[in-house]
């Protein structure tokens, strides 16, 4: 017997240890993935007992938000950018009773269209600025477009997002870093903007000091003979000294800002160091959360195994980017991708210590917009929805399984993470390859303004291949309502 | 002799077996997970700080499944303690025994979970 006990554990090292670095990744858009038609069966997606989903929009391009007018009509941003450096016309969309569409206004090329809210007559947009900088637009509802304030530097790996209104009657929007940790990198030239902004680099909130640390690398069609030394904070191509500092402005990289809803006076600081803040929203009680996608396994400072996060937002923080990941600090030991150097930390000085995480979400499971729950009618009052669109393995590093693709609820007192909803199968996956007619990738979430629905924005199919290559899918994308139909038991 | 091996090999098989059950577990597709107990329900804050991001709700992800593992309590929490493969260490200046108890707990529990 004490030979077998012996022997259990080089049983579970030869079956557990080593697998992470032999087995393929088998992210969501990975494999077979179902390209060429979508079909629809709510039936295929799991739900609460007493809750039912319904398709009340499809063949949509990229849609990425919805919001209500005042006469509670739905509508729909459609974001007119995909990564894979699709680029489209973006739109907002009315949904008429029946699900026609109906144009209220058209963009130019220079999404993504990544949010929307309608506040005092008129919609509030959040324009990505792939092609030419982030915008905050006003739209009127016969489709006038009014730029709020323009040139946000958004033209990288993530983009102008938000917005929405507090209590304070002020207009809160976010933008994301343009790379990964801080280094621009042939990952980014790979996304197709280092070829169109040579000069573009991540840009900091208030003056910082670097460890003057450097990478080396090699855009893809070099030869390898033809290497650049790039720093943090800085064009590719230029090397950076120890104690150099960079002078921070605003509006800046991975940062929550707010500004008047009638433009006309430059944007304030709320808080930074995060990394994408794609979902923002208030809860019930006034409080600002955001969600922020985690750090990938790509470019010249890979960083492995960090989490999407939920935060609360206090004011003048600093959460973190580019030297911690959910409150812990890169010491030389942790996040090291298989087989290579831990990253480094590249800011000499922290602005503070990162707070905690209100909940830690997958890794790579792109945790995304999100709503609060404020009515018993619908139930889970107070808890935070996440539509989580999922991973883009393997360009941003090697999963299991797919990871996300699903609706989450969090209880943001307790950090405590609970499947909302999500396709039936033996994994959790996208219909395209699991073959079912169930989500693809939830963007967004939004209640309906009695609160009593909730609106999934599906973002349409997005198939992955080797690397950065992405191949998303136009006229896949569909809003889904979920309602309560049976009360509690 | 012949015992233990033939032990071994019957774990070994019916931990390969299990690879081939689902791991979801809990809403929606299976019965709320009893989070009544106290340790249980301090189990699943644990959790959620600490092994959620890499295993989603006991699913796979960054790592494996945990949920249709047949592993002994003991043998989680060596793991923990040890680390495997790329699965980093947790020491009790992370995760004290008693929390790594209660999460054991949990994961015990949220393996148990029956198909609704």
């Amino acid at each position: 017997m004490k030979t077998s006990l012996r022997l259990l554990p080089l049983l579970l090292l030869f079956v557990l240890c080593g697998c992470y670095r032999i087995l393929p990744s088998n992210g969501g858009g990975q494999g077979s993935i179902r390209t060429e038609a979508r079909p629809i069966n709510p039936d295929d997606i799991a739900l609460p007992a007493g809750y039912s989903a319904e398709a009340v929009a499809t063949g949509l391009t990229f849609p990425t938000a919805v919001a209500f007018d005042e006469q509670g009509r739905l509508h729909v941003l459609e974001a007119g950018y995909s990564y894979g450096e699709v680029f489209l016309e973006p739109k907002l969309l009315r949904v008429e009773p029946g699900g026609s569409l109906t144009t209220v206004a058209t963009g130019i090329k220079n999404g993504p269209w990544t949010g929307v809210t309608f506040h005092n007559g008129n919609f509030y947009v959040a324009e990505g600025g792939e092609m030419l900088g982030g915008k905050i637009l006003r739209i009127s509802p016969d489709g006038n477009i009014t730029s709020l304030i323009e040139d946000l530097p958004t033209m990288g790996d993530h983009h102008t997002n938000g917005p929405v209104i507090g209590a304070d009657g002020m207009l809160y929007f976010s933008l994301g870093t343009a790379t990964n940790s801080g280094v621009v990198g042939p990952d980014n030239y790979d996304y197709g903007w280092l070829e169109r902004y040579p000069d573009f680099h991540d840009i900091p909130c208030q003056d910082i000091v670097l460890v003057g640390r450097n990478y080396t690398s090699n855009l893809p069609p070099e030869p390898k003979s033809e290497e650049h030394v790039t720093g943090a904070y800085s064009p590719y191509g230029a090397a950076t000294t120890p104690g150099q500092v960079i002078e921070g402005r605003i509006p800046c990289s991975g940062a929550v800002l707010r500004m008047l809803p009638e433009g006309g006076a430059p944007p304030e600081l709320v808080a930074w160091g995060f990394r994408n803040p794609f979902g923002l929203a208030f809860s019930p009680a006034g409080q600002l959360y955001v969600s922020d996608n985690g750090y990938d396994v790509r470019g010249s400072r890979p960083v492995w195994g960090t989490g999407d996060y939920l935060w609360e937002v206090e004011q003048g923080q600093w959460y973190g980017w580019p030297d911690y990941s959910g409150g812990l600090a890169f010491n030389g030991d942790r996040f090291a991708p298989p087989g290579e150097e831990p990253p480094q930390p590249i800011l000499a000085q922290h602005p503070n210590k990162p707070p905690k995480p209100v909940a830690t979400l997958g890794v790579h499971s792109s945790s995304n917009g999100l709503d609060f729950s404020r009515s018993d009618a619908f139930g889970f009052k107070g808890q935070v929805f996440v539509a989580q669109f999922g991973d883009l393995a393997p360009g941003v590093g090697k999963v299991l399984a797919p990871v996300g693709y699903k609706v989450l609820r969090v209880d943001v007192e307790s950090g405590v993470v609970t499947e909302f909803a999500a396709n039936e199968g033996k994994i959790v996956a996208p219909a395209s390859k699991l073959k079912n007619g169930g989500f693809e990738r939830p963007i967004s979430v939004k209640f309906s303004p009695d609160g009593e629905s909730l609106y999934v924005v599906d973002f349409g199919i997005m198939e992955t291949g080797e690397g950065e290559d992405i191949n998303p899918v136009v006229k896949t994308g569909v809003i889904w309502k979920i309602t309560k139909t049976k009360p509690s038991l | 002799m012949k015992r233990c091996f033939l032990l071994s090999v019957g774990f070994f098989l019916l931990l390969m077996l299990s690879y081939c059950g689902t791991a979801r577990r809990g809403v929606p597709m299976f019965d709320p997970v009893d989070i009544e107990n106290q340790a249980v329900a301090q189990g699943e804050k644990v959790y959620m700080s600490y092994c959620q991001k890499c295993h989603p709700g006991g699913e796979a992800g960054l790592g494996p499944a945990i949920n249709n593992k047949p592993l002994p309590g003991a043998m989680i929490k060596f793991q923990v303690r040890n680390g495997l493969g790329m699965m980093p260490a947790f020491k009790e200046e992370v995760i004290p025994d008693e929390e790594l108890d209660n999460m054991v707990a949990y994961l015990k529990t949220l393996r148990k979970a029956k198909e609704e």
